[in-house]
């Protein structure tokens, strides 16, 4: 099976057989999920397109036509430009963050050892907690006096004094980073696992029989055949975490001074804090936008790697 | 004690309410949302319902507690969606967007002379809008400092500091001693207004007669390099943008830091949580002027509500003596009426007097559109000076252009 | 011992090792969140705090039952979460055996329009969700404020994934079955029922898995459109214990938390092995 076809999972299932041809019978299987998906996420879908070119008030009433000055506003707003980068750099921290432990906790987790089952449960447990929830307690966990972090690493002798980690962006977006990347993990890990498992054992036993090492085994056989699955663990992932809301918003709420906003924040911000549906609406678009190229761009690269 | 007994009261109406709700078949429902102030806030206001609910039959009274972090969100997403309650409760300070787009109720037609009466005058003044009384002041607060009795009595300020210099000399001895003076908070809601007791005390003040920005006056930076230079020669608590209110209050009752600012309901939590803590009540300190913060919250009515003349006899009932003393008891406000300020819990009380006697010199937010973004365009440039980004007065200079955006529109 | 149990041995030290740190973190916040939550108030925000609490404060857990009214809570949660899966899966199920065994024209452009409805920030979206179901009138009242309404807006934000998932796995169970079905004179709908449906068992059940656990920690939209006190789910329950808040308890916020946790910990400890095949078996062929 090659990277073309299991790049193209992610959007589009494989075509498998042709059977016979019944013209109407798939519309009718799809047909709910369709109606289902167009009537909650179609009207309000619409609504972000028309709030996003109108005057709008705080309220909601929409004054009138805005064409696109409510774009223009939030392209020379620095605090959204500030936030677009950093965005860029949450979902790459995150998502590269992510892959780069899951991909060696899979590999272990693949294997057959005293405790798997264990270590497995441990390892998706983050998956368990509301988002929400799991902010707070990392919040709680972080706070400079009674925080247990900065109490460990107290008894440990690592410091004195206490860090004051959500003072700063120099420490609390990383932290933020963190909780994402943890929080991320046991996904990521499932699905990893799911491609190790299919990929026959016979094929090591071939390889070690030719003398392969294990790291050639791993970067000539394991990573390549791994390939699709890391394709949807990173579209998956950049989409989900490019919206996530959370984590940021319950530890820092964007701030101090911005510092530590990223786009999803920002909206929120804009939308209901400071009552600005209409520059809301257009900073959504412009994510939708941002993602969707993302994902345009990533399928074809990686077609393109794999048909050389 | 008093708080099961009370629930339990609350439960029995509830109940006696469930079965007569059941018999009256064509009852009005009024619809009520109420900020979340304490856990006291739902049972009071369910009490009041019920006993309303007694003495009208005819109308049941439905009560809604809301966060205060998702009550603006939410009465946003209610009125656009056309399913916003009767009354509500808000901050007075976002009154002029309601009264703009035309979604508060205008409420002089509903009273009399008497029914005016009986508000402490600039608080029902507060939620005045061109002559027009849009909001009923239900909970009013005020600032001042709270000191350490023990910490300041060694560092030669036994009744508390009375002037920014006396703050900072205090704090220099503490320092010495090996604990934070003045607590600072920079994270979370009010950063802004912390801001503005000192900004006030030297006389500036946030929003001239213009409508437009004036926090960056020569007061507004002396006030924020006074600040800064606290931050910096460590007479704060370290991480001062690490600090919400709650966490500076925290500090206080452990006897971690020794001044902080804030409302009388700290008393209420230093009674439960530490009362051992010896600590005295003094006005905000003085720079060039006295000055304090005041704050209320208002009752207002929507337009499109349909049961109206019953909402405001639910109204009238609220603000009669008994239940405002019961409600500003329980939540540690300050008294809206003049009525329950004369009961004894008041006059008799040291320290609720320091606020209340703080009330002739209290500024209150402007009543005007677009306070929000001032409000965060000043917490940035606050927050950006505290962390070392930027100098006071560029930072200040910054904020009023951003918020001079959106003021007034 | 013999060779391979040694060998075993050996794999099973350095593979915990390797996988230490990383449990330590994730084992972090549960130590937290117990550790806080049998704290007593005053404990909770002495300074230096200690992981062990000075006596256990088990109170903290029947305080905060009663102050979050917790029942009521996973109650709402059990109720929208299980509606959610159930309606999930109902129309995911035949969309995704559409996709994965009829050839037909759109079928690329449905595929990309379920991703496409997953790019879209949920944050946003519920405004224009909460204006439809205000709108939206019956018996009396609206659509807002009912967990019926929720457990719709669920299904349509867990489609895509749900489609997906089962689609993968659906491919993998081999399509020769049921032709040779055909062959015996059974209808296509006949052989579905029949001889696909019990295969495809697992995967619904994996994928009734996620979807619930989606639905179970969802935040931003109970927000929007759930009121009621006793519509409330839990996540929204919890949170309002910290939100706008004079005093936050974090004791019985933690409680409350680990509470929540610990039903989904249980599930996911008891079908881990399942979910990893699950996810597996199909996702890519």
């Amino acid at each position: 099976m090659s990277t073309t076809t299991a790049a193209r999972t992610a959007a589009a299932a494989p075509v498998r057989h042709g059977g016979v041809r019944l013209p109407l019978a798939p519309w009718l299987l799809i047909l709910p999920s369709l109606l289902l998906a167009f009537a909650i996420i179609g009207y309000p879908f619409y609504q972000i397109v028309f709030l996003s070119v109108s005057d709008v008030s705080r309220f909601g009433l929409v004054r009138g036509f805005a064409g696109l000055a409510n774009f223009t506003t939030i392209f020379t707003d620095s605090i959204f430009l500030g936030a677009l980068l950093r965005t860029a750099e949450w979902t790459i921290g995150v998502v590269a963050g992510t892959l780069a432990i899951s991909i060696p906790i899979a590999l272990v987790l693949r294997q057959d050892f005293y405790g798997r089952g264990v270590a497995r449960t441990i390892i998706m447990l983050p998956w368990a907690i509301s988002l929400a929830m799991a902010a707070i307690v990392w919040l709680w966990s972080f706070n400079a006096d009674y925080g247990m972090i900065n109490a460990t690493l107290r008894e440990l002798g690592l410091m004195h004094g206490s860090v004051q980690w959500m003072a700063q962006a120099q420490t609390a977006f990383p932290a933020e980073i963190a909780v994402g990347i943890i929080v991320s993990i046991p996904f990521t890990t499932t699905i990893l696992l799911g491609g190790l498992s299919s990929i026959p054992g016979d094929i090591y036993e071939a390889a070690a029989i030719d003398g392969a090492r294990p790291w050639h085994c791993f970067r000539h056989l394991t990573l390549p055949l791994l390939g699709p699955f890391i394709n949807i663990a990173v579209v998956l992932n950049v989409i989900h975490v490019f919206n996530s809301f959370p984590i940021i918003w319950v530890m820092t709420q964007g701030g101090p001074d911005n510092s530590t906003h990223i786009l999803v924040t920002y909206l929120y911000e804009l939308s209901f804090r400071l009552g600005r549906p209409g520059q809301a609406s257009a900073v959504s678009l412009a994510m939708l936008a941002i993602v969707l190229a993302f994902t345009i761009v990533y399928m074809r690269l990686r077609r393109n790697e794999a048909i050389q | 004690m008093k708080l099961s007994r009370k629930s339990l009261l609350a439960c029995a109406a509830a109940l006696a309410l469930s079965v007569a709700g059941a018999r009256a078949a064509s009852a009005e429902t009024v619809h009520v949302t109420v900020s979340y102030y304490s856990a006291a806030t739902g049972p009071y206001f369910e009490k009041m319902a019920a006993e309303f609910h007694k003495a009208n039959p005819g109308t049941d009274i439905k009560i809604d507690v809301v966060n205060w972090d998702s009550l603006l969100q939410q009465l946003r997403t209610d009125i656009a969606g056309g399913t916003n309650p009767d009354i509500s409760i808000i901050g007075t300070r976002w009154l002029l967007d309601f009264v703009k787009d035309d979604i508060a109720e205008p409420l002089d037609g509903y009273m009399d002379s008497a029914f005016k009466a009986r508000f402490i005058s600039p608080f029902l003044q507060h939620a005045t809008i061109d002559g027009k009384v849009y909001g009923l002041p239900i909970a009013a607060s005020a600032r001042a400092l709270y000191y350490n009795k023990d910490m300041l009595t060694k560092a030669g300020f036994p009744n508390g500091p009375a002037t920014w210099d006396d703050v900072v000399a205090a704090s220099e001895k503490l320092k010495a001693a090996g604990t934070p003076g003045f607590g600072l908070m920079a994270k979370g809601t009010e950063v802004d207004v912390y801001y503005y007791y000192a900004l006030w005390s030297y006389g500036g003040d946030v929003i001239d007669s213009h409508n437009k920005a004036a926090f960056d006056s020569p007061a507004g930076v002396r006030a924020l390099t006074l600040y800064k230079s606290l931050v910096d020669k460590g007479l704060t608590q370290p991480g001062v943008t690490n600090y919400t209110r709650e966490d500076l209050q925290n500090l206080f009752k452990q006897g971690r830091v020794g001044m902080v600012m804030t409302a009388p309901f700290l008393i209420n939590q230093i009674a439960k949580e530490a009362p051992k803590l010896d600590y005295g009540i003094v006005p905000v300190p003085k720079g060039t002027t006295s000055s304090t913060y005041a704050v209320t919250d208002s009752v207002v009515m929507f337009k499109n509500s349909k049961v109206k003349q019953a909402a405001w006899k639910f109204l009238d009932f609220l603000f009669t003596k008994e239940p405002r003393v019961e409600f500003t008891k329980g939540e540690g406000f300050l008294p809206t009426t003049v009525a329950e300020a004369q009961d004894p819990y008041f006059t008799d009380n040291a320290r609720l007097k320091t606020f209340v006697d703080l009330l002739p010199t209290a500024h209150f937010a402007p009543t005007i559109t677009g306070w929000e973004d001032t409000a965060k365009a000043v917490t940035d440039a606050v927050q950006s000076v505290y962390i070392g980004q930027a100098q006071p007065e560029a930072a200040l200079k910054q904020a009023a252009a951003r918020a001079d955006e959106s003021l007034g529109k | 011992m013999t060779a391979a149990t040694r060998r075993k041995l050996i794999r099973s030290v350095w593979s915990w090792l390797v996988l230490a740190p990383l449990l330590l973190v994730t084992l972090l916040p549960f130590a937290v969140m117990l550790s806080t939550a049998l704290k007593a108030h005053d404990e909770v925000i002495a300074f230096p705090p200690h992981w062990l609490p000075a006596h256990l404060d088990w109170q903290n857990f029947a305080d905060m039952w009663t102050a979050v009214d917790f029942g009521t809570g996973a109650l709402n949660s059990l109720i929208v979460s299980i509606g959610g899966t159930i309606v999930t899966l109902g129309v995911s199920v035949p969309a995704a055996y559409a996709i994965s065994r009829i050839t037909f024209h759109g079928k690329g452009a449905y595929s990309q329009f379920l991703l496409i409805t997953q790019m879209l920030s949920p944050i946003l979206l519920v405004l224009g969700i909460f204006r439809m179901a205000a709108s939206i009138h019956i018996g009396g009242g609206t659509l807002v404020d009912t967990r019926s309404a929720v457990i719709v807006i669920y299904a349509a934000f867990q489609l895509a994934f749900a489609v997906w998932m089962l689609a993968s796995y659906f491919t993998t169970i081999p399509p020769e079955l049921e032709e040779a079905a055909w062959i015996d004179g059974a209808t296509r709908i006949q052989a579905m029922l029949r001889i696909f449906m019990p295969l495809a068992v697992p995967a619904i059940a994996v994928t009734g898995i996620v979807t619930f656990v989606g639905c179970w920690n969802e935040f931003p939209i109970a927000l929007t459109m759930l009121r009621d006190p006793a519509n409330l789910t839990l996540p929204l329950k919890v949170v309002n214990l910290v939100a706008g808040r004079y005093t936050v308890e974090w004791n019985q916020v933690m409680a409350a938390t680990l509470l929540a946790t610990v039903p989904v910990a249980v599930v996911f400890a008891a079908l881990q092995r399942y979910l990893v095949q699950g996810l597996t078996l199909g996702a890519v062929k």
